[in-house]
């Protein structure tokens, strides 16, 4: 009897796996087939007009036939579009991709509902992991911005700390630290990697502060200032051509992660948990890496070699949002 | 028809409280509750006791001195412009009337950029053409300063005022002037004391509205004062808004209020000022609007106007032009050279989806706004009807908010209607904000030109025999359509420009010319944007040509 009862044992020990893997197949061909039911999902974007969102959207479009329409809207309009649309009872957006610190604070205020389980979830690699809400989608990071006729190559800057020599004083432009953005972010980073007195010495640097970033970067182009910091690893695809060169310090570039969520009482949740899985799915990952962005899954062999070194780049700390109003405030004592 | 009086005013006083005062209560709830509306809070004055600091004070004494400097400088400026051109010989006038009113439908994103090329103390094109001139190592213009906010604020006031006077000036009847200087007055002192002071009502409209402008505007020191720590209420809201980790709209839309109680100020000091004096022009006695011959001082006219034309225009348009041909602004190589940013906009059915949105809105919004305008103006101005005060007030408070609050205003007062009025989410959404903040530039610009109109007229018509409706139309409406013309072409550009109310109130398939350029604008294309601007430049060009055709048709027929 018990040599019987061992085997059974170990017939449902070999075949449990592959009986669950075939009820979650079944399982999410239910979601599919829902989410094509549905026939359309809304997307409430704020990576306005860019390439790699787009080519995102496509790929779905066609992979399921689904069609995808999309409201492009400022990050902070957004939310408070969001909210106001569901303090109404107006439920029409069924998707948002905010940054992850933005996301903790929507969700407290209950702007979203859990998507379910996303089987591509499995694939994140670490330090990213999906919660009951928040599935990570991509990473935007943020380097140093240099014009070449005006830093000699032996003079460029290799490590944030390079920024504290007196050579660049008055010199350098810096996108605000005191409001949300990549300087918060860069100053949220360095912060806690490099401590206090990386600040104190990089605020006395005679900095230009400005929150202009797109005209920013043509201003370090043009040569009104030799060095911007931080520059969207993904923007400096767009200057190429230009007497401009984006350093990756060896410290590592401070980063946001961008997360997908489905909105509260989502009109097309079946759809909007079926796009927030294909955001996973290699080919999208791709795109966002060869747009310039860092990858959330594996996909980094796979990566235009012009665009590994982006997509590859040493993570080096972000911001979080129980402390974000404390940095803010801190920003504003330092940077005046 | 006392009864039917009645009934029309209070539709009209619904309708316009409907569009400026609701969403004014929605921002006032927002500044007296610790949460915006939806939200559980308390209420509370934290957002006003927040205004009380030093820091607020001082931004408060910067943009008050900043749009007053702006202001009396455009306004100058704009009587003299006007002056050349409605009243002396000065050659080409109707070209340089066109050209003189381009910088003020040009997006002031895209001349903030030309003028940060043009103007930057390290590599500015304007600097670096001094030093190359003169040998000197100094840079001796700065944007990025006091001087720079306020020359990019003058490029939109000032044909901003000379479109409110240079009607004015027209419609002026001449014989005034020759009994002054036919009493012996010289032709300064006639200009001063006759001219000019039978212009006071469009005159301190013009200076108010300016004034306020300025307080609420954004990109010029967003651009050009931020960079060198000037800060203003605009950029301050702004950042409340923006730069912190939960938008506080509490202290936002109370200061916004403070500047709301600024406005009212100067709105009831320009009540006072005028009184009950008249200022009628516009009599039953034939006239023909007089010009004043220059002699060789024509060729000095001709030169500033052109001058102001170069500085304002030719420099920052020339740069966009320049720039669009280009792979990418400011970097002028034949590798560079490409047609890529014009074919890129014209092939993109984004683009003209928006388009065509914007124009039926630009046409629509117009029409509406300038007739909306043109009712409340007579009613406030030619009649002694009760509540036409009230009606007065409705349509001055979209202009006492700034624009970027005002949004979020129309966005909640919008999506908290009950679901089933359909507004919310429709292209009516957009239609009624647009009508709503262009109203009080059509009611300012209409009254001025009815109460420069003579009683005499309106009672020589009924007198004869002819009811209200035809009087109204055969009188009224005929000689008012020039200045309803120059409202209605505010309006269009206005709409074609509008950004803060737009973005919060578009829906899926509402896309807006102004949300198309931001999409393209955050996506680093600057280039096609310009493109997009210089289309519309030329839009304007054509727009202000057919105006003028069609002014100058009805003052000879007049």
């Amino acid at each position: 009897m018990r040599p019987l009862l061992r085997l059974l044992c170990l017939c449902v020990a070999v075949a449990w796996p592959v009986m669950a893997a075939a009820q979650d197949a079944a399982g999410w061909n239910k979601v599919i087939e829902a989410a094509k039911k549905e026939g359309r999902v809304v997307v409430y974007n704020s990576a306005i007009g860019s390439p790699f969102y787009k080519a995102a959207i496509e790929s779905f479009e066609k992979k399921y036939g689904i069609a995808v329409d999309t409201l492009d809207i400022r990050a902070n309009e957004m939310r408070e579009r969001i909210r106001t649309e569901q303090a109404a009872g107006r439920f029409l957006g069924d998707v948002t991709q905010p940054g992850q610190a933005t996301a903790t604070n929507q969700e407290r205020d209950n702007a979203f509902q859990p998507h379910g389980g996303v089987p591509n979830a499995g694939n994140l690699r670490p330090p990213f992991a999906a919660t009951a809400i928040q599935v990570p989608a991509f990473v935007q990071a943020y380097g140093i911005l240099i014009n070449t006729n005006l830093v000699k190559p032996a003079d460029e800057p290799r490590s944030w700390t390079d920024l504290l020599d007196a050579k660049w004083k008055g010199k350098i432009l810096f996108d605000d630290p005191r409001a949300i953005g990549g300087g918060q972010v860069m100053f949220f980073a360095t912060y806690d990697a490099l401590g206090r007195e990386f600040h104190d010495k990089f605020s006395q640097q005679g900095l230009t502060l400005s929150r202009d970033l797109r005209n920013d970067e043509r201003r370090i182009a043009r040569g009104e200032f030799p060095m911007y910091v931080p520059e969207v690893l993904a923007f400096s695809l767009d200057l190429k051509g230009l007497p401009v060169k984006l350093i990756i310090p060896s410290e590592g570039v401070p980063y946001v992660t961008i997360v997908s969520v489905i909105l509260r009482n989502a009109p097309h949740p079946n759809a909007a948990r079926l796009l927030i899985n294909h955001v996973l799915e290699p080919e999208v990952q791709l795109f966002y890496a060869n747009g310039g962005q860092v990858p959330v899954t594996d996909v980094l062999a796979k990566v235009d070699p012009d665009k590994r070194p982006l997509a590859g780049a040493k993570l080096m700390g972000t911001t979080n949002a129980p402390r974000q109003d404390a940095m803010l405030s801190l920003a504003k004592d330092l940077y005046k | 028809m006392p009864l039917n009086r009645n009934l029309a005013l209070t539709g009209l006083i619904a309708l316009l409280a409907f569009l400026s005062l609701y969403p004014m209560l929605m921002l006032f709830y927002g500044s007296i509750h610790s949460t915006p509306p939806g939200m559980a809070g308390e209420f509370n004055l934290a957002g006003y006791r927040a205004l009380l600091t030093p820091a607020d004070i001082k931004i408060l004494a910067n943009t008050v001195g900043l749009s007053l400097v702006k202001t009396v400088i455009a306004l100058v400026l704009a009587v003299l412009l006007a002056w050349i051109i409605a009243r002396t010989d000065t050659p080409g006038r109707e070209m340089l009337e066109v050209l003189i009113t381009l910088p003020f439908f040009i997006p002031p994103v895209l001349t903030a950029m030309a003028w940060g090329m043009l103007g930057n103390k390290q590599v500015g094109v304007l600097n670096e053409a001094w030093k190359w001139l003169t040998g000197s190592q100094t840079s001796p213009i700065n944007v990025y300063s006091y001087a720079g906010v306020i020359w990019h604020l003058l490029q939109y006031s000032t044909p901003f005022l000379f479109l409110f006077i240079v009607q004015a000036f027209r419609a002026m009847d001449p014989s005034l002037e020759e009994s002054s200087r036919m009493s012996g007055a010289s032709r300064w002192q006639t200009f001063w004391r006759i001219t000019l002071a039978m212009m006071l009502p469009v005159v301190t409209t013009g200076f108010i509205l300016s004034f306020m402008r300025g307080i609420e505007s954004f990109e010029s020191p967003f651009f050009f004062g931020i960079p060198a720590g000037i800060f203003v209420l605009t950029t301050e809201i702004y950042q409340a808004i923006n730069y912190r980790a939960t938008p506080d709209y509490q202290y936002a839309t109370a200061l916004s209020f403070a500047v709301m109680l600024l406005m009212v100020l100067l709105v009831v000091w320009q009540w006072r000022l005028l009184g009950s004096r008249a200022f009628q022009t516009v009599t039953g006695k034939a006239y023909a609007p007089s010009v004043i011959r220059l002699g060789w001082l024509r060729w000095v006219t001709f030169a500033f106007c052109i001058l102001f034309f170069v500085a304002t225009v030719v420099l920052p348009v020339g740069q966009l032009l320049a720039g669009s041909f280009f792979k990418f602004f400011g970097f002028y190589g034949w590798d560079m050279l490409t047609l890529d940013h014009y074919r890129d906009v014209l092939a993109s059915r984004e683009f003209w989806r928006a388009a065509g949105n914007t124009m039926a809105l630009g046409l629509m919004g117009a029409t509406a706004t300038m007739v909306l305008g043109g009712i409340v103006a007579y009613i406030t101005t030619r009649t002694h009807w009760r509540g036409r005060r009230l009606i007065d007030v409705l349509a001055w408070l979209p202009w006492m908010m700034p624009g970027m609050v005002l949004g979020v205003g129309f966005l909640w007062g919008f999506a908290m209607l009950p679901g089933p009025i359909p507004i919310y989410g429709t292209i009516w959404a957009l239609l009624l904000a647009y009508m709503a903040l262009g109203t009080p530039v059509a009611v300012r610009i209409m009254s001025g030109v009815y109460q420069q109109l003579s009683h005499d007229l309106e009672e020589c018509s009924r007198v004869h025999g002819a009811a209200w409706w035809p009087t109204l139309w055969r009188i009224v409406v005929a000689l008012t359509w020039p200045s309803f013309a120059v409202g209605w072409v505010l309006t269009f550009f206005m709409i074609l420009r509008e950004l803060s109310a737009s973005i919060l109130l578009y829906s899926i398939g509402s896309e807006v010319l102004s949300v198309y350029m931001l999409k393209l604008w955050t996506n680093g294309r600057a280039e096609e944007v310009s493109v997009i601007g210089l289309l519309m430049v030329v839009l304007v060009i054509l727009f202000r040509w057919a105006q003028l055709r069609f002014i100058q048709k009805r003052i000879s027929v007049l």
